[in-house]
């Protein structure tokens, strides 16, 4: 069985990036996110609270690594196991907690790697991949001036609002990324780092922008519709609102 | 789950939902894939692994921000939604 060397690097990609600090979580709190992720897996609590009508309903603590603030766990644990059934005023009390709304973002971006790596790897049937090594460095703390509140949960930076200062997120000139702004593309937007680190890597797993849009085309094994039947499925199974 | 995949008109879909089902369920994925690669082969069970685990991790990016679908979306697919009871 043989990967496709783009999706193998990206993947890998992605994973060393866990362990380099970001713009709000050091290196070493960026590979402690993801090894609560995995945990979360087999915490009794969200096992229980999968089983009820609100998870409201089930009080308890989290079975946590211990090495990240209850906030923080709360937060992985929730998205990695019922991300279905979250709500604004879920991630408010997630900032009440103590996390800032930059650290959740990127936060939610490490799950998202580390969720789609390990589901990946499962799929195939490849060994997970070890957690990558934490890397020496301050967090960047860098937020995009055009950022702000009324589309997300979070402030967001829209194409149409960004700044001299800002990055380009959605098209380069000249560059190799095409991304147009759809709702999806500016959820992770305030933070850069991890919106980029997320779409490089699922855009080899999926299709990029415009591949998708070409029909005439078809740039996998398997083909367009096959594709969209598949994403159409995963969302349905957990619940997904988008 | 309202199983149509015989309605769809996509080849193997059946093989292929089964196999997005047991990837996120974790339940006899051994089995569904390598109907994937009998039928279809490695490179196909690849790829329809990195869409299902793509999408495994982004529909918790949708669901943690609260991002939501574009309107115009959600008018061309309120009928798939209703059935499958999404918000």
């Amino acid at each position: 069985m043989r990967i496709r060397a783009d999706l193998r690097a990206a993947q890998e990609h992605a994973w060393d990036g866990i362990g380099q600090a970001g713009s709000w979580w050091s290196g070493a709190e960026r590979v402690a996110i993801a090894s609560e992720t995995r945990h979360a897996v087999r915490c009794e609590l969200c096992a229980a609270r999968r089983e009820t009508l609100s998870p409201a309903m089930v009080a308890g603590d989290h079975s946590s690594l211990g090495t990240l603030p209850a906030a923080a766990v709360e937060a992985i644990h929730r998205i990695r196991s019922d991300s279905g059934r979250l709500s604004g005023q879920w991630y408010h009390q997630a900032l009440d907690g103590g996390l800032s709304e930059e650290q959740y973002v990127e936060l939610v971006a490490i799950v998202a790697v580390v969720v789609a790596v390990d589901t990946f790897r499962t799929a195939v049937g490849v060994s997970p991949l070890d957690l990558p090594h934490p890397h020496d460095g301050a967090p960047t703390r860098i937020r995009p001036r055009g950022a702000r509140h009324g589309i997300a949960w979070m402030a967001t930076l829209a194409p149409e609002d960004r700044t001299a200062e800002d990055p380009d997120l959605y098209r380069e000139h000249p560059g190799p990324r095409e991304r147009y702004g759809a709702n999806i593309h500016l959820a992770l937007s305030l933070v850069p780092c991890a919106m980029m680190q997320w779409w490089d890597m699922f855009e080899c797993m999926y299709l990029t922008s415009p591949t998708m849009r070409d029909f005439g085309h078809e740039y996998r094994a398997v083909t367009h519709a096959q594709m969209e039947m598949l994403a159409a499925r995963v969302a349905a199974l957990n619940r997904c609102h988008y | 789950m309202i199983d149509r995949a015989s309605e769809t008109g996509v080849p193997h879909a059946a093989l292929l939902l089964a196999f997005a089902d047991a990837v996120i369920a974790g339940n006899a994925i051994e089995a569904q894939r390598d109907r994937v690669i009998a039928a279809l082969g490695d490179a196909a069970m690849i790829d329809a692994a990195a869409v299902v685990a793509g999408f495994d991790g982004i529909t918790r990016i949708a669901d943690a921000t609260g991002i939501p679908i574009e309107p115009a979306k959600a008018e061309q697919t309120a009928d798939f939604r209703s059935e499958l009871e999404l918000g």
